[in-house]
């Protein structure tokens, strides 16, 4: 298919530290389609983050990386060196991060950014670029874009700065864009907005997007295509349907007992919870990473390694041994 | 049940914001006008987007910050009369990051004796026998009396700063985003166990959330504030089922719910928070609102009740005229 815009088979990121190596990802295998939204959801220190900058090849130079494919619009991208690396970054693969400010340099003009952005990747200059600049700026609806261009990140607002962030993103026109909890510093108003207008531009420019959150209430408003991410593994993904109507791993169905949903959980009611913590990912681990935490679990979990298995002709695939009639059962 | 516990009358803070060399003070009102009454069993949640105000009006109410003008008391008591001491016994603070509230070189048993200490006891035994009711109160085991915030996780951290709050067992407690900085599974425990403790020891919260979802959870009425100004207040039920402000309606219809079906909202809400020290004429909302009249520019509505619950907008007015203030 020409229309897989990435697909990555195999990574493993690993993070030598003094008491171990810390595997921090393991075995992680995700792909993204042309106007696709790949959401990649898990609490902090399950490897989303690190995930998302091993495909872009920024993880710390501490972190080794394994992979066996790194595919970008059908060409491998894994041998690249650091130069061809940073012709695509910014330009056939585009970025937004979390805190808008720390992404934007602070001594320069947005418009000096975007036009060096452009000089840089597409080799458009003057008032060429400046024009190109301002237009994108307009696209993601800011308004009197002319004196927008000439201010400094710090006269933006939150969600101001993320708008020139994701207009910065779009100027080379990139096939994947991706977006590392770009809503979670802004008020819930404007992340509603900031979302619309990631949606809105990702099908008008066909693109990939992966989209790596914590918050469920984004994944489901926006996702395709959903990989549930615990202690450095995928344990569930499926089409978002699938994975809010039916989960199956039981990670994944305490995730969904712990939010409070207004209209569905009770108030005043106590919420789903999820004992214990995330285990210790330095050293060799076998078996169920979930095992210690899991109400199911017993003592095949803890054997061996678990894959993912596929419902017989379904997208949905889970991480887990127990046979789900006996799981609803006790749940 | 229907004792006042915290009652705000009026209660305005101005600040005021150099704008650099030569160009004069300006001033920045946080707070304008808020009337506020808290009973005792009551969980109020203050919402809003950030910089509307709530957390200079929780500290108001905490007396960590004086009022510039109006009136706000504690029990009946004006607070600003209330001595430190005292005021810090009834009423307690948890903030949201409990990674930058607890001193990384303190033990987490002596964390959570300092307010008994600031109190005066001096028993080293009394103190070490309260803080362990606390900690099994809040579920920390007390295995953990030795060690330090850095030996602990962030669901376990919050433990500890609930358990420094109700240490000297205040009467009221305001939580800043108690949650926010937790991960989901960790949230629900914590928003479970803040529920067990207010029925176990009668407690009176106040809550800022601008998670939508939490508030409807915990709280029993909330107080929605835009711009410094109190614009509707009701009962939970009241508020999430029938929201009468538009900004209401805008904040609940941005909740992002896990229901894939549901699609993102557009709130049409417009781009731009107003800057705070320049605000809009009129309404303060007007500018975003999608039920803008003319005279909305022109003046501020009055608030009044509407249906059990407080609203200042000019759509449930009618004709009346309001005054401009």
């Amino acid at each position: 298919m020409s229309d897989r815009v990435l697909e990555v088979k195999n990574l493993s990121v690993d993070i030598p530290l003094a008491e171990g190596v810390l595997h921090a990802v393991d075995g992680l295998n995700i792909h993204v389609d042309k106007g696709e939204t790949l959401c990649i959801v898990g609490e902090s220190g399950c490897g989303k983050s690190l995930t998302s900058l091993a495909i872009m090849d920024l993880l710390p130079k501490k972190a080794i990386r394994r992979l066996e494919q790194l595919d970008l619009g059908g060409t491998s991208i894994l041998d690249y060196s650091e130069r061809q690396m940073s012709d695509i970054r910014g330009n056939k693969m585009g970025m937004i991060f979390q805190e808008p400010m720390t992404s934007l340099n602070p001594a320069f003009t947005i418009g000096n950014q975007m036009v060096e952005t452009l000089h840089r990747h597409r080799n458009i200059t003057g008032a060429a670029a400046r024009d190109l600049a301002k237009h994108m700026l307009e696209k993601v609806g800011i308004t009197a874009a002319d004196q927008r261009l000439n201010q400094y990140p710090h006269q933006l607002s939150g969600g101001l700065r993320q708008r020139v962030m994701i207009a910065m993103t779009l100027l080379c026109e990139p096939e994947l864009i991706i977006a590392d909890e770009p809503t979670t510093a802004l008020d819930v108003t404007i992340q509603a907005q900031i979302l619309l207008l990631l949606q809105e531009l990702q099908s008008e420019f066909d693109m990939g997007l992966i989209l790596i959150t914590h918050d469920l209430g984004v994944v489901a408003r926006i996702a395709t295509r959903v990989a549930v991410m615990y202690a450095g593994q995928i344990v569930e993904q499926g089409t978002v349907q699938q994975i809010f109507e039916n989960p199956m791993h039981p990670y994944t169905r305490g995730l969904m007992r712990c939010i409070p949903v207004p209209g569905k959980t009770k108030p005043g009611e106590p919420l789903g919870s999820i004992p214990g913590m995330v285990p210790s990912l330095v050293g060799k681990f076998t078996g169920c990473r979930f095992a210690d935490r899991c109400s199911h679990a017993t003592d095949i979990c803890r054997q061996g390694d678990i894959d993912l298995r596929a419902e017989s002709g379904k997208m949905q695939a889970y991480r887990c041994v127990i046979d789900p009639k006996k799981m609803a059962k006790v749940a | 049940m229907s004792e006042v516990m915290i009652s705000a009358r009026d209660v305005t803070r101005n600040f005021s914001i150099s704008r650099g060399m030569f160009r004069g003070k300006k001033t920045l009102r946080a707070v304008n006008g808020v009337d506020l009454t808290v009973k005792r069993g009551e969980v109020l949640a203050l919402v809003g987007e950030s910089g509307c105000g709530k957390t200079t009006l929780a500290k108001i109410l905490l007396g960590l910050l004086p009022q510039t003008s109006g009136m706000v008391s504690l029990c009946g008591q004006p607070i600003n009369a209330v001595p430190r001491l005292e005021l810090a016994r009834m009423v307690q603070p948890i903030f949201q990051d409990p990674y930058s509230s607890l001193n990384p070189r303190k033990s987490i048993g002596s964390i959570i004796g300092l307010p008994m200490r600031v109190q005066g006891v001096e028993s080293a035994q009394t103190i070490r026998r309260q803080v362990e009711t606390t900690m099994d109160l809040v579920g920390l085991p007390s295995r953990l009396f030795e060690s330090y915030p850095n030996q602990l996780s962030g669901g376990q951290r919050q433990r500890v700063a609930i358990a420094r709050a109700l240490v000297n067992r205040p009467q009221v407690v305001v939580c800043d985003e108690p949650t926010s900085a937790l991960d989901v599974s960790v949230q629900s425990q914590i928003l479970n166990l803040l529920s067990d403790l207010r029925k176990e020891l009668n407690l009176t919260y106040i809550i800022i959330s601008h998670n939508l979802a939490v508030v409807e959870h915990i709280a029993t009425r909330v107080a929605v504030m835009y711009l410094g100004r109190l614009v509707e207040e009701a009962e939970t039920a009241a508020l999430f089922n029938n929201p009468q402000h538009p900004y209401t309606v805008a904040l609940l219809e941005s909740v992002l719910t896990p229901e894939p079906h549901l699609g993102i909202p557009n709130t049409q809400l417009g781009a731009s928070y107003p800057n705070p020290i320049d605000p809009p004429s009129g309404c303060a909302f007007h500018p975003r609102c999608v039920n803008a009249m003319p005279h909305c520019a022109a003046r501020a509505p009055s608030g009044q009740t509407h249906k059990a619950a407080y609203v200042e907008c000019h759509l449930y007015h009618g004709t009346e005229t309001a005054k401009a203030g």
